[in-house]
């Protein structure tokens, strides 16, 4: 059992403290206590059916509506459990947004896809709120290339470009902290690079957690790697020494590529 | 098939003989599935054609301004089937103003609670069943109901109710089909987004599935507005030679409509010529083609809308 995993001196923006999953009496992830540091890049690796997923899900409580889940543990966020009664599930996704493996755009326009999260959580309207769904377009890098036909249909653009307005759509909500679920297991490597990019450059400003299955993409982009096998955390650190010199033979069996 | 090698007892050379051997198999069944496919096809379309060629043919001549608009004249011998189509319609926008929502809202609940309650389970297959109860029991109960027990009488009241519940039924279903269309991806989309479930339903769900809900609802009132029989003891009236005057009286007054003139009308030999009974029958077609027809509008439209 790994205890938890913090590293000095970095302020954490989220905290899973025993966390754990089980689906239909089959577990998913075993107690698991990970400290997320803020504003920061925070990679979540490990081989498929490893939980990374399941981990990330529970942060903004979409484990929830799965039929047979048993969920125990806390989930720390500003010194409250997200699983505790009476939590608002609005106010958590407010602020704890997420995008998923397949981009998910909804079927209406660019800016209809953007500006729904702003006006319905803040009730923006008119030049507010298309000045929000600029910024958020502008801050995932899709401005440039959408700017001249907001009316168009969100189902429109290419898979990477969907992703990115996914990713708009999240931003304009104004979420600190950012999950992702394998964001480019969907895309081609030139729409690949564009997201790491994004990603790395929102890291600067938000708490992002993205769980990925490849190894070099979560070297490139990250700050911080986590390494989950089996449902349990194996290893947590910065990411340089996970790969470079990893404590558990697990993790350095993984990262050889001996399995997974 | 160059580098195929000897596996089990097929030797090497074999395996191009295997598979042209199959290929040729493969080509006789497609062959033969594709013409067997298109003769059946090529049947329905036939037969619905011929009909509706043959209704046309008859009912054409008949055809005319005056006749769509003008009251039937001289006991019912001569003159049109305007009060009948004034009637179909009077009965058709009705039962869609009450049926919509109520069905809609029903199909809403069964899609959204219809797996976890077993209450919702018993109502989508009560549900079911009632949409494939015949017509006549609908309007057997609204006789029975409306008619006698509300007192509302034979009334276009009674048969808008009448017919309400005849189409709730089918569009509660569709209602429900097309809201399972809607991925699970983009119900994620909208919860991870901090909506809540209504807000997802409404702001995501149903302008998904509005074309499929929009032609639920207009094929249900295009079998509704054709049908004879829920309205048959309900809201019916045959016999009409006057113009019909609208206003809230006639809420309480019987309508003539196109179906159940058909039905007397035929039953009736020699009263009614044949050729308004074919114009008429052709009308109710034309009728109901224009329902559909709006129907296939819809949908493409609010595609283009949301997809294109």
């Amino acid at each position: 059992m790994v205890a938890a995993m913090t590293l000095p001196k970095q302020k954490v923006a989220m905290e899973t403290v025993e966390l754990s999953v089980s689906y239909n009496g089959k577990p998913a992830l075993k107690r698991v206590s990970l400290a997320f540091p803020a504003n920061a890049v925070t990679a979540l690796i490990g081989p498929s059916g490893c939980g990374k997923s399941t981990l990330l899900r529970c942060l903004n409580r979409m484990n929830d509506r799965i039929p047979g889940v048993e969920i125990t543990g806390k989930v720390m966020l500003n010194g409250e459990d997200i699983y505790a009664r009476r939590v608002n599930l609005t106010r958590l996704r407010r602020e704890v947004g997420m995008v998923f493996q397949k981009p998910n755009p909804f079927p209406m326009s660019i800016f209809e896809n953007v500006a729904l999260g702003p006006r319905l959580h803040y009730g923006l309207r008119g030049r507010a709120l298309q000045e929000v769904v600029e910024d958020a377009l502008r801050k995932a890098a899709l401005w440039d290339e959408v700017k001249d036909e907001l009316h168009k249909s969100g189902l429109a653009l290419s898979g990477g470009q969907q992703q990115r307005l996914c990713i708009a759509r999240m931003l304009a909500v104004q979420p600190r902290i950012l999950l992702m679920d394998e964001p480019c297991s969907a895309l081609d490597p030139i729409s690949t690079q564009k997201i790491e990019e994004l990603i790395v450059e929102l890291g600067k400003q938000y708490t992002v957690i993205v769980v990925t299955h490849n190894l070099q993409q979560a070297a490139r982009i990250s700050h911080y790697t986590g390494f989950l096998m089996y449902g349990e955390l194996v290893e947590w650190g910065e990411t340089r020494q996970v790969f470079e010199n990893p404590t558990r033979p697990e993790t350095e069996d993984y990262i050889r590529g001996r399995f997974g | 098939m160059m580098n195929a090698v000897q596996s089990g007892s097929v030797r090497t050379g074999e395996w191009e003989s295997l598979a042209a051997r199959q290929d040729a198999r493969r080509a006789r069944k497609n062959a033969l599935l594709t013409s067997a496919f298109g003769a059946v096809g090529l049947a329905t379309v036939l037969l619905v054609l011929g009909l509706v060629a043959a209704i046309a043919y008859h009912g054409a001549p008949t055809l005319s301004w005056e006749f769509l608009t003008q009251p039937p004249r001289e006991g019912m011998s001569a003159g049109g089937v305007g009060p009948m189509i004034l009637g179909s319609i009077l009965l058709m926008v009705g039962a869609f103003l009450m049926a919509t929502p109520l069905g809609v809202f029903g199909g809403v609940c069964l899609a959204e609670y219809g797996e976890r309650s077993r209450l919702m389970r018993l109502m989508h297959a009560s549900v079911a069943a009632l949409a494939g109860t015949p017509p006549i029991v609908y309007g057997l109960f609204g006789l029975a109901i409306f008619v006698l027990k509300f007192k509302l009488g034979v009334s276009l009241l009674a048969g808008w109710l009448t017919l309400t519940l005849f189409c709730v039924p089918s569009i509660v279903l569709t209602t429900e089909a097309a809201l399972k269309t809607v991925p699970a991806a983009l119900i994620d989309g909208g919860l991870a987004l901090g909506l809540s479930r209504w807000q997802t339903l409404w702001r995501i769900a149903l302008p998904y599935a509005l074309p499929g809900i929009l032609t639920g609802i207009i094929l249900s009132l295009g079998r509704a507005v054709g049908e004879a029989t829920p309205v048959l003891f309900t809201a019916s009236i045959y016999y009409t030679t006057a113009e019909t005057t609208l206003g809230w009286e006639t809420l309480r007054q019987p309508v003539a409509n196109l179906p159940y003139y058909l039905a007397e009308g035929y039953r009736q030999p020699g009263v009614v010529p044949e050729r308004l009974i074919w114009g008429a029958c052709l009308t109710l077609i034309l009728l109901t083609l224009l329902l559909n027809a709006g129907a296939i509008l819809i949908r493409s439209r609010t595609r283009r809308r949301y997809l294109w």
